[in-house]
């Protein structure tokens, strides 16, 4: 009984969270296709506007008459101006404000500024994307306003540049759509919830059986939703097709009429004026106030999609709830959360600390690892620039690390697999030399009556304790090919200097021999911390036995020294897996990326390329990868440590 | 009596904000030292001048490195100050992030924009608008040491003869130094063969011919008349002039700070290229313009400060007490600032020098053409390298466009 009622709550839960989130973007949707209709009806009277204007001349008083005629003969037109970017002129406009003396033509005055640099951002927006042969800036800027009316900027353009642009207000009328009621997730859930019930007497109390039929219920009412959403939103979608036709039809009756007389009425071809924010025509309303009926069609599936698209989603949410009341996890999250009740009270507040701080950062970033965010789409907002996967795929996918040519084999040094394959190398190569000499030296150190090993222990400390920013340039500048102290020391043996940072192997072994230095006094600490820890006695016991001083070594004090070095060596892989600094001060990345590691890649990617999505990619990658192997780490170590 | 305290600290506080925001403009800028002290003289000035009218200035000195960071961050989200002072460099990528500057072209008129030097008004133009008036500019010259160098070479023959006479590379002495392997340096020869690495239409042209030949009079200079150093790093070069090692330099205003005082230098115009067609090298000049935030609510007043700290009087100052060049054109025709050798040799240097361009894309130019210079410096065929440099820009500029 408490099996099946806790797997019917989950399911109504689940249910009601899915199909109302589904229920109010089906909502949204409407109000959304409402709102692109009234600005697709604003965006042909402007567009038609600016094309009366460029035909009647682009200035003068038969511009003026034409766009008086023209918003006078358009009820929703509220004011409509003209400016001309030349000598900052209001050329036109029938703004109430602009009578008498302030009548057009006159120059713009402080406060109409901004709509003077509109109409500079608009010439911008139209050169940037002729010459970029790409739809990046808006040449159409459309803003809704607090009373509900629209403001729109539609560029005015002669000889093929812009030389101004209508600015057109509607009038304010309230957009609303029609909202689906409650009736069919109601109806959903009640069918649902019977049907589990139901089948719940024929199962019984299996609640892995249970929960699985919830899930199907799930699934399928999501199914049946999104059926009934496509239908109403097709509905919406012809109803709307037909208005916007008929206006198309109207404005291109008004712009013939209002130029009749002059030959500039001849050949208008109105279906150019329905077009989006980079004035690409739409291809859905006929000049004659006909649609065109396939256009349409793929315009509903798209919306369809776009508004499913979420589906996925949803339907997680409420499989969760379902699993997590239905597999009874509620209720024992409940039982431990009264019965600690001061514990969690205590470790709340850091808990929110830690929420805003650390995992909130950590999300954003992976949540932009699946946009395609670049410095020019910083102010859109995270679902406008979804790629989903795309990211990861381009970064993982890209298998083309050598390509055989005329003279061999080149690397690709930005590939991916490449830049981990060294960073392996990299962490591999650097923790055994630091562990090694680390412990070579902690050994040295340990021994008994050692003369001065304080100032010892002070000298080896040094590398670690000066910022290893400014140890990193010297040794670069150490490594200089003619004035470095390397090369000088190499020369004095008899040998040739070496061009460290021509080839990939020397300026790898350049900013090794620097992160080497840097990695063995941590080491030597950890060592020598473990080495003083071991009893002396074992020691003792072990030469009564009969054992030499290796055997003394590998059986006593490698297993003691175990315990302190597991942690420190997965503490250094990941700072070595991660050791910026070093990389991008020492080497560069020279020669040609082909010593570059993740992390300085993902940096240049950032604030050299400016591809923001695509780095949050590329460090959700290495996470993933220090994350596994963090994971495994402690695994293999626990397995072991009881030997 | 604490709670007095609090009280009067809030009520302030309170006094301030308000105080700020009523005609009160901020001002950022990255300047130290002697610079810094000349810029408050300005601003004090102007704070006299505007007086009756009720305009206050403010500056807050913001440390260089996180200078530009800081006004990404804060100017988009209505922060930050009224007006900032940095280079044309970064004028591209933040009219592109929006929300940051403010248009200008509706405040000038002709007495303000032809008081400058038209090179230095043309940095502050973005796709044909314009975005902050020219406060300074700043760009390389030839520097030498007087006690080697009697009279400085006009042309590059002379130059070639007169470093090939000064160079003994056995004991690291050598006639010219500069960090060649910089395209910013490099991009002074580069521009005498007309060469270039933006055409106007923002497409990369960095494998051109002009390029090439440039590089191959560099390549000639380095391994067949060896007066270069090898692996030049800006430390390097500090250290062989100071040390008398290296005769003469190409180095920008910044470098004088940094000479020791037992060498005497002077400053002479970069020499013209016999290799292509007599042509004077024209450096790259980075022009540090005045802007106005988009986000600051008094425009106007910000305005009337760009004016006055562009006019004469102000960049009288900012010459002769912050020892900056500034863009003002008439102010080199004053008496003492036309007598500071420094001052006039830079004007003779700008009066050839090519605002460097202030694409968004610049950015993604460097690496690539860096790593090119390292190879090509290595060995490496500049045709090949700059043909590679030329690929990777134009595909890192096709990813960063094709954003959704």
């Amino acid at each position: 009984m408490k099996t099946r009622r806790q797997v019917l709550v989950g399911l109504l839960l689940g249910l009601a969270v899915a199909l109302g989130g589904a229920r109010w973007l089906l909502d949204e949707a409407r109000l959304a296709a409402a709102q692109a209709q009234q600005r697709r009806q604003a965006v042909i009277t402007a567009q038609a506007l600016a094309e009366a204007v460029q035909r009647a001349g682009g200035e003068g008083d038969a511009v003026r008459q034409v766009v008086v005629r023209l918003a006078q003969a358009e009820p929703s037109v509220r004011a409509a101006r003209v400016v001309l970017l030349d000598g900052l002129r209001l050329e036109a406009s029938t703004a109430a404000a602009d009578a008498g003396e302030q009548a057009a033509p006159r120059r713009l005055t402080r406060d109409e500024k901004p709509l003077f640099d509109q109409v500079q951002r608009l010439r911008a927006a139209v050169d940037t994307n002729r010459e970029d042969n790409a739809a990046r800036k808006e040449e159409v800027e459309v803003a809704r306003r607090p009373d509900g009316g629209l403001d729109l900027a539609a560029p005015v353009l002669a000889d093929g540049s812009v030389v101004g642009a209508v600015l057109l207000e509607t009038a304010a009328v309230p957009v609303q759509a029609p909202r689906v009621g409650w009736l069919p997730v109601l109806g959903l859930l009640a069918v649902a919830g019977g049907v589990l019930w139901g089948l719940s007497l024929l199962i019984g109390e299996r609640r892995l059986a249970l929960v699985l039929v919830g899930a199907v219920l799930v699934a399928g009412a999501l199914v049946a939703f999104r059926g009934f959403g496509a239908g109403v939103l097709g509905a919406d979608r012809e109803r709307v097709e037909q208005v916007v036709a008929t206006h198309l039809q109207q404005q291109a009756a008004s712009v013939f009429s209002a130029l009749e007389p002059s030959a500039a009425a001849a050949e208008l071809d109105a279906a150019a004026w329905d077009v989006d924010a980079f004035r690409r025509p739409l291809g859905l309303a006929k000049a004659d106030g006909t649609i065109e009926p396939h256009a349409v069609e793929a315009a509903v599936a798209a919306m369809v999609q776009r508004w499913s698209s979420f589906f996925w989603l949803l339907g997680s949410v409420g499989l969760l709830l379902l699993a997590y009341f239905g597999l009874g996890w509620a209720e024992k999250t409940w039982r431990t959360l009264v019965k600690h009740r001061e514990g969690y009270l205590y470790v709340a507040p850091a808990m929110i600390a830690m929420l805003v701080l650390v995992f909130f950062p950590f999300f954003y970033g992976i949540a932009l690892s699946f946009t395609g965010q670049t410095i020019y789409t910083t102010d859109k907002s995270i679902p406008e620039i979804w790629v989903g996967l795309s990211n990861f795929v381009e970064i993982l996918g890209d298998f083309n690390v050598a390509t055989r040519g005329p003279d061999g084999w080149t690397i690709n040094y930005q590939n991916f697999y490449w830049t981990l394959g060294f960073t392996i190398v990299w962490t591999v190569s650097n923790v055994s030399f630091g562990v090694t000499v680390g412990l070579i030296l902690a050994l040295i150190l340990n021994t008994q009556g050692l003369a001065l090993r304080a100032i010892y222990r002070v000298i080896f400390i040094l590398p670690w304790a000066i910022p290893n920013y400014i140890t990193a340039l010297i040794w670069k500048g150490m490594f200089h090919q003619q004035f470095g102290v390397v090369n000088q020391v190499i020369q004095m043996f008899g040998g040739e200097p070496v061009s460290w940072f021509e080839k990939p192997f020397t300026s790898f072994l350049a900013v090794l021999a620097t992160n080497g230095w840097l990695s063995v006094p941590f080491m030597m600490v950890i060592s020598l911390g473990a080495l003083q820890s071991i009893p002396a006695d074992l020691y003792e016991a072990a030469r009564v036995d009969g054992a030499g001083r290796w055997k003394q070594f590998t059986s006593i004090t490698l297993p003691s020294l175990k315990p302190a070095l597991v942690p420190a060596v997965i503490l250094s892989v990941v700072w070595t897996f991660n050791q910026f600094n070093i990389i991008y001060l020492v080497s560069g990345g020279e020669p040609a990326h082909s010593t570059e590691i993740l992390i300085t890649q993902a940096f240049k990617l950032a604030f050299e390329q400016y591809r923001y999505g695509y780095a949050a990619a590329y460090s959700v990658v290495i996470f993933l990868i220090l994350f596994l192997y963090g994971t495994w780490q402690n695994r293999v170590t626990r397995a072991t440590e009881g030997i | 009596m604490s709670k007095r305290v609090l009280v009067l600290a809030m009520a302030a506080t309170v006094l301030t904000a308000a105080g700020a925001s009523a005609g009160g403009i901020v001002i950022w800028h990255g300047y130290r030292g002697e610079e810094k002290t000349a810029f408050e003289k300005v601003v004090a000035l102007f704070n006299e001048a505007m007086a009756s009218r009720g305009i206050r200035a403010t500056t807050l000195a913001v440390p260089y490195d996180a200078f530009a960071d800081k006004i990404t961050a804060s100017v988009p989200r209505g922060k930050g100050p009224d007006i900032f002072i940095f280079a044309q460099d970064r004028l591209g990528g933040w009219v592109e992030a929006g929300n940051t500057i403010e248009q200008i072209d509706f405040f000038l008129d002709k007495a303000v924009t032809s008081r400058f030097i038209p090179t230095t008004m043309e940095a502050m133009v973005y796709k044909g608008t314009t975005y902050g008036l020219p406060f300074n500019y700043k760009c390389i010259s030839m520097i030498y040491n007087t006690k080697l160098v009697e009279k400085p070479p006009a042309t590059s023959g002379e130059l070639v003869a007169l470093a090939r006479k000064l160079t003994d590379a056995s004991s690291g002495r050598f006639g010219l130094a500069y960090t060649y392997s910089d395209f910013y340096f490099h991009a002074s020869l580069m521009n005498a063969f007309g060469g270039g690495v933006f055409d106007k239409a923002r497409k990369p042209t960095v494998n051109a011919p002009a390029n090439i030949k440039s590089i191959e009079l560099l390549m000639k200079w380095y391994q067949q008349d060896k007066f270069l150093p090898a692996e030049p790093s800006a430390a390097l070069i500090t250290q062989l002039f100071n040390s008398g090692k290296a005769a003469i330099v190409f180095n920008g205003p910044w470098f004088l700070g940094e000479i020791s005082k037992d060498i005497s230098f002077a400053i002479a115009p970069l020499p013209t290229i016999d290799e292509a067609g007599g042509q004077p090298m024209r450096p790259w000049m980075t022009v540090e313009g005045m802007y106005i935030a988009a986000a600051s609510k008094n425009k106007d007043d910000a305005y009337e400060f760009l004016k006055f700290a562009t006019d004469l009087q102000a960049a009288r100052v900012m010459a002769l007490e912050g020892r900056q060049t500034p863009a003002n054109a008439a102010v080199y025709a004053d008496p003492k600032v036309a007598a500071d050798p420094i001052l006039a040799a830079f004007k003779r240097q700008v009066d050839v020098a090519i605002p460097m361009p202030n694409f968004a894309e610049m950015a993604m130019f460097w690496s690539p053409v860096t790593t090119a210079m390292n190879a090509i410096t290595k060995g490496g065929a500049p045709k090949a390298e700059l043909d590679r440099a030329q690929r990777e820009v134009e595909q890192r500029i096709s990813s960063l466009r094709k954003s959704p």
